[in-house]
């Protein structure tokens, strides 16, 4: 069965963006943009991941994160924050410099390129 | 004495006043006459300052000569009169010497007994109008020194810089209304209370009491930047510095303060406006390379070779515009303290290894050799390892960037005393020598014909440079044009190194 991608972001171009990579992987994919609209999604539709934007004037990428993780229903719903910081840093790292508690399973910085955001995906759909 | 000396001859004979004149007109003096004492006077009135001496006949029809004495007195007390008495009478002679006659001598004189009287008067004028003098000058220097002190304090009351001085006992002696308002402590506190005891920030009390007992003897000052105020909103750069006597012994010291809130006020905005702008223009642009990220792809279709070519260019374009972002937002993370904070202690060759690695493709394209080298027993510093990623990756990407093909790139960790020294050797072109000053400046390039084609912001070094500062380091350069460059950076050791491997 196919699997469901959630992409969350305020930006539709990159929203738009995101779809045409994952659907051209063979992945279901939903949109939501903003963080209430986010959150709604994931609690009708129950995906496999979520890709979120941290970066939303409506709801941050962060609290998303923490009312998901909070809600048993979706807490193992894995998570992939798309930020604008540099990756090549460890999840645990990035963690501690934002100097807050983001239970996020992964992070990748924007602009993505397909073929690393498809593999982080893989990687984190096949720890479930 | 003055260049001409003058002699008033006082004398209702005709014989006496010609017999003087004669006999002291003989040492080139003049002399004046008067026939009685009205006429006297009246030459005296006209300059009394240059009448040396008088001699004057105490017998004389009209007014008499004690009078004219009194008189003379009271235009001018200095003034020397000799008087000469007819005959020889011991009691007039005494008299005219009560009301303040200088000498007398009696008629019948010889020339001899004459000049030799006025000679001893000349002499007692000279030593008169040289005391004089004295006593103007010092008059007058004393009044210079006042206008000078009265200058001085007015200069300093005036200044929008804070002043204090203390002397070696620490105790203030000089303060100005600005001190005690950028400090807010009232001036009657401050002035002859001890400099630990008036309610100082403390961090000026450690200035003062190190200038104080500086045991070189070279211009040492000492220059921090303090924060007053609960609100964090006044910022002072202090400036204090010993004074020395003449044979350089401490005997106090001065403090000014500069307010700079606003500079600092400046600053921030600055900062906070390229950070603003730089996330404001990183968002579309980010956006942009992802669209065509999914052409180049093509998940959108496909693509004519020509159409790729075109889009993988845009592509470097934009990659270059969110790089020129992303040192900027670096930058003014530094500049706002938030940068550099994570400090850990961390294993340099790790980070190196790492940020090799990571380059070896691009250096490969370019047929570069790249080499690590270590020889640092304990290479351990107390670091952010994300700006220390930077650094490296700086300063490797410079390397590759301006290094022709087949050359090669060297990094090298030694130990230097207390020290770590890291060095990045290339045979690249080089730096010529006026540029070497001004590569660490932001947004600063070298222009020449070999990098007009090279991609880059002008901020990379600037970024190094803010990293190794907050990192307690320093960073020198050495470059041969055409033959290569050598940054070489040292880092403070971690104290506890050999625990935390």
């Amino acid at each position: 069965m196919r699997k469901k991608i959630l992409v969350v972001d305020d930006d539709p171009d990159l929203v738009e963006a995101a779809s045409i990579i994952l659907k051209a992987m063979k992945y279901e994919v939903s949109a939501a943009y903003g963080g209430i609209e986010g959150l709604e999604k994931a609690r009708n539709e129950k995906p496999d991941l979520i890709v979120l934007d941290v970066m939303m004037p409506d709801k941050d990428g962060y609290t998303v994160c923490k009312e998901l993780k909070a809600d048993p229903e979706l807490s193992g719903i894995p998570v992939l924050l798309l930020t604008a910081v540099v990756s090549h840093i460890p999840i645990t790292r990035y963690t501690r410099q934002m100097g807050m508690e983001t239970e996020a399973d992964d992070f990748i910085d924007k602009p993505v390129e397909p073929q690393a955001l498809v593999e982080r995906i893989e990687a984190l759909l096949a720890k479930q | 004495m003055p260049e001409q000396v003058k002699i008033l001859v006082i004398d209702d004979e005709k014989m006496m006043r010609e017999g003087c004149a004669r006999i002291l007109l003989r040492d080139g003096w003049t002399v004046l006459t008067a026939e009685d004492g009205h006429q006297g006077l009246e030459i005296i009135r006209r300059q009394p300052e240059e009448m040396d001496v008088i001699l004057l006949d105490l017998m004389m029809p009209g007014m008499s000569g004690m009078e004219v004495l009194e008189r003379v007195r009271d235009i001018d007390p200095n003034l020397l009169v000799i008087v000469i008495t007819g005959y020889a009478t011991v009691e007039s002679a005494v008299e005219a010497m009560k009301k303040g006659a200088y000498d007398f001598t009696s008629k019948p004189f010889t020339p001899d007994q004459l000049r030799l009287g006025v000679k001893r008067a000349l002499d007692k004028r000279l030593l008169q109008r040289e005391a004089d003098f004295l006593r103007r000058e010092r008059e007058r220097s004393l009044q210079d020194v006042a206008t000078e002190k009265s200058k001085l304090k007015t200069i300093i009351n005036c200044m929008e810089d804070g002043v204090l001085v203390c002397n070696s006992e620490s105790c203030i002696v000089l303060t100005n209304p600005a001190f005690s308002r950028l400090l807010n402590v009232p001036e009657s506190k401050l002035l002859g209370g001890i400099s630990s005891e008036c309610g100082l920030h403390s961090d000026l009390l450690t200035a003062i009491e190190k200038s104080l007992n500086i045991v070189d003897s070279g211009y040492t000052s000492i220059s921090q930047e303090l924060c007053i105020g609960n609100e964090g909103n006044l910022y002072l750069r202090a400036n204090t510095a010993p004074v020395r006597s003449d044979n350089g012994e401490i005997i106090g010291s001065v403090t000014v303060l500069h307010d700079i809130s606003y500079l600092k006020e400046l600053d921030k905005m600055k900062s906070d406006f390229i950070a603003m702008v730089a996330h404001e223009l990183r968002a579309p642009i980010a956006t942009v390379e992802q669209q065509l990220n999914v052409i180049l792809n093509k998940m959108a279709g496909e693509t004519t070779e020509m159409q790729a070519n075109l889009l993988s260019r845009a592509k470097e374009r934009t990659r270059g515009v969110l790089d020129l972002i992303k040192d900027l937002l670096d930058l003014s993370k530094i500049e706002t303290g938030k940068m550099v904070q994570y400090k850990e202690p961390i294993f340099l060759p790790d980070v190196i290894n790492c940020v090799v690695e990571r380059m070896s493709f691009e250096a490969a394209t370019k047929k570069l050799s790249v080499q690590f080298l270590s020889t640092s027993s304990a290479p351990h510093i107390n670091a952010d390892r994300n700006s220390m990623e930077g650094i490296f990756t700086n300063l490797l990407s410079n390397a590759i960037k301006y290094t022709p093909e087949g050359g090669s790139i060297k990094v090298m960790l030694e130990d230097e005393n207390s020290f770590v020294k890291v060095s990045v050797s290339d045979t690249g072109i080089g730096i010529k020598t006026e540029d070497i000053s001004h590569i660490f400046d932001r947004f600063f390039r070298v222009k020449s014909s070999e990098t007009r084609q090279i991609v880059g912001t002008g901020l990379g070094l600037s970024i190094v440079k803010s990293i190794v500062d907050a990192h307690f380091g320093s960073i020198m350069v050495k470059s041969a044009e055409g033959r290569g460059t050598t940054f070489t950076i040292l880092f403070p050791k971690e104290a506890k190194s050999a625990e935390c491997k």
